[in-house]
């Protein structure tokens, strides 16, 4: 209860913080918004992967969000190539509903994480179907901080060894002997 | 305007240009050759593996500033332009056509007949099997008899392709590992051991994947070569009164006001089988109206290469997607077709896969998933089967006017038209398209009847043809082809055509092993003209 008190005093400390007197890059989430990141991962990762577990992939996520590059041309496909580059960098964005998720959630009586299960996933619905995200992207969209969290977890290496419970090591270096094999459990 | 001399200039530099040369420099070490791609050399290979991991992450084409914008060609299957080409990022894999593909007219009274004996381009498909280093095993059809052995045994099969060997071969057909350019017992050739990255579609980290740049370095390193990349060659010019060609007319990406006018005793098309034609086209003349070598007129016809026929299958066994998801199973059931049966001939090919079986935001219902919900979601639907990648393709013969044309609606900077390619079936393979689909759904059904499977939808026809070749088509006779069987333009004794755009069929499956073993023979008859 206490760790729940602190924590929530101390989201709202960060959240009276003027945003224009925090010196953030364009590409970086400020500090308070970093929480709330957090209090949701809590949420819509595993909770297999323990806090720390759920922490790191939030982290893997920042620093997806910090080593973004504009303007770098994307995969042109094959078959039927077109030129896409990649757009503005999504940190904005992020805080941008980052804040109002959590301003829904205060209205709702509180913190984002303390709020019943249902009422968190009622506004995670509202904020998804307005940025209009209607599956999980293959790799973050920039739609929207959730999902776009959910997409660099649920499509990585390590969490398509949770699904099948295996060490597929999708993407890695691995010899090539391990793979013809079944692969072992975790 | 600078004048650059050598004994050879190839226009072009991706897989077939580089074959040619390094074969070309072996059996005549003296000779001066110079190679000019217009797009840029991409020799970065220590970046490879940041280039993979921000592949992967935030889908960045790891090839930086391999194509020209201005350059591009409705109707292309790929926008690389860089040396290399588009072997920088091909799969590698390594198939051979069949005899069948070289006499379709003589057996089936279909197409063309290519101007080649099987036996003669067998010798270089095993030359070009063992420049690329090819793994693979002997196929397990007799007609596939091979007068040497691969390079390296085949990929070991993952333990998902294992199981879909044992689903796929109940159907009666046999199934293969596909033969790849990669290297699997160790380091080779200055590249890597394979490390399974399974991305050798987007970038090899370890240059296990057999990939140009590696071997243009090494003749540039060893002089065999010089390279003049950045260069668009714009025109061919013949000389006078004669046919020979004398010079290639080539502009600088950052200098498009200098000219530098290449001459050589022999000049050799290796720009594929868009700019091959693309670049004849272009060089217009009072003595040449339709451009050169094309006193056929048939510069730019017969665009070939294969249209595909896919489908997804669930079956009752458990597999592991992410294994190897690059390599697949081939069987060459139908390279050959019986005669009295209807005509179709077409690859069969089996990949792991993850249709249907990747994680989802929302259940079935329209719920939002969190969490725990998401991944229980996930698991019960990606364990309980799995699903099945298949894909057939299939020998699509072109007609005459499947073309590549001058889109005088899109121009370079220079002014130039860029091309336009739009394929078309000729009136026997048209007519057939329905039985072909027919019969390829009713493998793919019969292969998804083991295991409990089915397939889940219906099967689909490409929108596109895949390894498209064609435009300077090989034969005997000058009123119907534009270059002999090594490549030698009929109209110009000094001008060869190598590769893609020689083929006059596209064959039933995947084409870079031809294109080179065709390559290395136009090779040994360029260097014969040096001969003494």
């Amino acid at each position: 209860m206490k760790r729940r008190q602190a924590l929530k005093t101390l989201a709202t400390a960060a959240a009276a913080l003027p945003l224009s007197r925090v010196r953030l890059r364009a590409d970086e989430l400020p500090a308070d918004q970093v929480f709330v990141l957090r209090d949701i991962a809590a949420t819509v990762l595993p909770s297999v992967m323990g806090s720390k577990g759920q922490n790191e992939a939030v982290d893997n996520f920042l620093r997806w969000i910090r080593d973004y590059k504009e303007g770098v041309a994307l995969s042109h496909g094959y078959g039927e190539p077109r030129l896409v580059k990649s757009g503005p960098t999504p940190a904005p964005g992020y805080t941008r509903q980052l804040v109002a998720l959590q301003q829904a959630a205060q209205s709702r009586g509180g913190r984002f994480g303390a709020l019943p299960i249902e009422a968190r996933r009622e506004l995670l619905d509202a904020a998804l179907k307005a940025a209009e995200v209607r599956n999980l992207p293959g790799r973050p969209d920039g739609k929207h901080v959730v999902s776009d969290l959910m997409s660099h977890y649920f499509r990585s290496s390590a969490a398509n060894d949770l699904c099948y419970n295996a060490r597929i090591g999708r993407n890695t270096y691995r010899a090539i002997r391990v793979t013809t094999v079944r692969p072992r459990p975790l | 305007m600078p004048v650059h001399e050598s004994d050879v200039c190839v226009i072009g530099g991706g897989i077939t240009a580089v074959m040619l040369i390094e074969r070309l420099a072996q059996l005549r070490p003296n000779l001066k050759i110079t190679v000019v791609e217009a797009g840029r050399s991409i020799f970065d290979r220590q970046n490879r593996p940041t280039y993979h991991r921000r592949a992967i992450e935030y889908g960045e084409h790891p090839w930086h500033d391999d194509y020209i914008e201005d350059q591009q060609a409705r109707g292309m299957i790929s926008m690389t332009m860089a040396v290399g080409g588009q072997a920088l990022h091909w799969g590698g894999a390594c198939n051979r056509f069949s005899e069948e593909d070289l006499r379709l007219n003589s057996i089936y009274g279909l197409a063309d007949d290519w101007p080649i004996d099987w036996a003669e381009l067998e010798k270089y498909y095993v030359q070009a099997e063992h420049r690329l280093n090819v793994a693979g095993d002997p196929s397990p059809y007799p007609e596939d008899r091979r007068s040497g052995p691969y390079a390296q045994p085949a990929m070991p099969l993952s333990y998902n392709l294992q199981v879909l060997k044992q689903w796929a071969e109940q159907s009666g057909l046999r199934f293969s590992p596909l033969p790849m350019a990669r290297n699997i017992t160790g380091p080779t050739d200055g590249r890597g051991a394979c490390g399974l990255y399974d991305t050798c579609g987007d970038v090899c980290p370890t240059g296990a994947r057999y990939s140009p740049d590696y071997t243009y370095q090494q003749l540039i390193a060893a002089n065999k070569v010089t390279l003049h990349d950045r260069t668009l060659v714009r025109r061919l010019n013949h000389g006078g009164n004669g046919d020979a060609i004398v010079s290639a007319i080539g502009y600088h990406q950052d200098r498009p006001s200098e000219t530098t006018q290449y001459r050589a005793r022999h000049f050799v098309l290796a720009s594929g089988q868009c700019w091959s034609s693309h670049l004849l086209l272009l060089s217009t003349s009072s003595r040449y109206p339709s451009g050169i070598a094309n006193r056929s007129g048939l510069v730019g016809r017969y665009m070939n290469g294969h249209k595909f026929i896919s489908a997804q299958a669930i079956i009752d066994e458990q597999t592991f997607p992410g294994l190897n998801m690059t390599h697949s199973l081939i069987s060459r059931e139908y390279f050959r077709c019986a005669s009295g049966k209807p005509f179709v001939r077409h690859d069969t090919r089996v990949w792991e896969s993850t249709a249907g079986k990747e994680p989802r935001l929302r259940s079935a219902a329209g719920r939002l998933l969190l969490g725990d919900e998401l991944l229980n979601d996930w698991r019960a639907r990606a364990t309980r089967d799995s699903a099945v990648r298949l894909r057939a393709y299939y020998d699509s013969h072109p007609h005459r006017d499947s073309r590549l044309t001058l889109d005088e609606s899109s121009r370079n900077r220079y002014g130039d038209p860029m091309p336009k390619i739009e394929h078309r079936l000729d009136e026997a393979a048209t007519a057939r398209e329905a039985a072909t689909l027919a019969h390829c759904t009713s493998v793919f059904e019969r292969m998804a009847q083991a295991s409990n499977g089915r397939l889940t939808g219906a099967p689909t026809v490409s929108t596109y043809w895949d390894h498209p070749a064609g435009g300077c088509r090989m034969g005997t006779d000058p009123s119907r082809s534009v270059v002999d069987s090594y490549g030698r333009t009929h109209d110009h004794e000094n001008l060869w055509v190598i590769g893609a755009p020689t083929l006059p069929t596209g064959g039933c499956t995947n084409g870079t092993l031809t294109f080179v073993a065709l390559s290395l023979r136009s090779a040994v008859a360029v260097a014969d003209g040096f001969r003494g």
